[in-house]
């Protein structure tokens, strides 16, 4: 059984704009998924929706089978979340949150609760209010991962916080899911970062998902395809290739993005275009979220 | 033994794994028999997801190039355990790439070959047929490391 299963959900902005568009995901245990998009793609949307903080205006949720509508404290007791804009109360003492969570999930681990608190050297006296960006994000990390969640949701995780911290939470994060198998989904601009944890990415674009692939698959079997700007051939034409992604247009070249190996694209373009010598390059994570939704120049 | 990857390098993670893990034996730098860090362990070392170094290591296992003991952990495997014909077909593949790149860029049968014996140099490679280090001393050539190539290739490619 998935520990997550959307399907075909929408859901608007308050205003009625379409902040999540027929979007179907779903997530095994054990499985790290990487959500990215542009801002206001609807990774947020989607989290909230996963977590049952929203309701789908259209289609099905289910998290470990449940309604998370339904089933909302059995539900949130095997999840565990942790977001940019997390605030945990300012007054209190470290240990005073960690005793808030404990009392709120029957699962709690104190030994890992311990352990996290020893390895991120936090002080339990010390107040929130004391703690560095990094301290705050690692002591958030901590109470949504102690009751050992079997889907840990990680909404910009690592927002604002310098490199060092960063990486100290990835290593925390990896941790886990080497001692607890937790399935994860994490939302990041930081392709880098998707790059270590996810196993499969899934791209979000105006609402809708572009991309949902296994991450190596992406990085072997993707290709950009290089055309000079002689007019040999159209955006349209390209477009309506098998397998084509997408096209801009920069410096009046054709930069076009194929789910292809380089060599099966190359092929695909002598048959189809009659082009054989169009360069055809393998892309990285970051160079393909521009070609997709970066602009036309 | 110390690995480093670079996520948005042109390889996916699992074959930069691979690929330091390959040259490692190649070069003699990891003995037949010598014991690999853990997934977990190397998992946290690289600060990558542990399927992906998962991923590796079965890849490596399936090359013949390691073995996994169910409790005791992963080892360099033994001489013996390398499939030779699956070798030579991996061989055979870069080779006809490496040809026809030489062919497209007009270099020479001897030049491909002077090009070889310095790659063979830097990856600190015994010249074939002193037998030194770990390769037995039976002449057996060591097990190349396919990544000059890019990309192993099981099937051969057809010649255009």
């Amino acid at each position: 059984m998935n520990v997550v299963e959307l399907n075909n959900v929408d859901q608007m902005y308050a205003g009625g704009v379409l902040a999540l568009s027929d979007v179907s995901v779903s997530i095994e245990a054990g499985q790290v998924v990487g959500l990215v998009g542009e801002n206001g793609a609807g990774k947020t949307t989607l989290m909230r929706i996963a977590m049952g903080m929203l309701g789908p205006r259209r289609g099905t949720v289910r998290l470990f089978g449940l309604d998370p509508r339904h089933d909302a404290v059995g539900v949130k007791r095997r999840i565990g979340y942790v977001s940019e804009d997390q605030i945990l109360p300012a007054f209190l003492r470290v240990d005073r949150v960690i005793d808030l969570h404990r009392s709120l999930f029957p699962t709690w681990d104190d030994a890992l609760a311990m352990r996290l608190a020893e390895r991120f050297k936090i002080s339990p006296k010390a107040k929130i209010r004391t703690l560095s960006k990094g301290q705050a994000r690692q002591v958030a990390l901590l109470c949504a991962v102690a009751h050992r969640p079997e889907l840990l949701l990680l909404d910009e995780p690592a927002g604002g916080l310098d490199p060092a911290a960063r990486r100290e939470f990835l290593e925390t994060s990896i941790r886990l899911l080497n001692e607890a198998g937790t399935a994860i989904l994490f939302s990041s601009h930081y392709l880098t970062d998707v790059e270590r944890m996810a196993d499969r990415l899934v791209m979000l674009h105006d609402g809708r998902v572009l991309i949902d692939s296994d991450l190596d698959t992406l990085r072997e079997s993707y290709s950009l395809a290089l055309f000079p700007a002689n007019g040999a051939v159209s955006r349209e034409r390209l477009l309506a290739l098998d397998g084509c992604l997408g096209v801009r247009e920069r410096s009046g070249g054709l930069r076009a993005l194929f789910a292809l190996a380089p060599a099966e694209t190359s092929e695909l373009l002598e048959e189809t275009v009659g082009i054989g010598d169009a360069p055809c390059h393998r892309i990285g994570l970051e160079e393909m979220f521009i070609e997709l939704v970066g602009g036309q120049a | 033994m110390q690995l480093f990857i670079a996520p948005g390098d042109e390889l996916p993670i699992y074959r930069q794994i691979m690929r330091q893990i390959t040259d490692a034996i190649a070069g003699g730098r990891l003995g037949a028999g010598e014991k690999l860090a853990s997934q977990r362990d190397l998992a946290e070392q690289l600060v990558v997801s542990p399927l992906t170094v998962k991923k590796a290591y079965d890849e490596l296992e399936r090359e013949g190039l390691i073995r996994t003991e169910r409790g005791r952990g992963t080892f360099v495997a033994e001489r013996a355990a390398v499939d030779p014909e699956r070798q030579r077909q991996h061989l055979r593949a870069g080779a006809r790439r490496l040809m026809s790149r030489a062919r497209l860029s007009g270099v020479s049968l001897a030049e491909v070959v002077a090009l070889l014996h310095e790659v063979e140099a830097e990856l600190g490679l015994a010249p074939a047929g002193d037998g030194l280090g770990s390769a037995g001393g039976d002449g057996t050539p060591a097990p190349l490391s396919d990544h000059p190539f890019d990309q192993p290739h099981d099937q051969e490619e057809p010649e255009s």
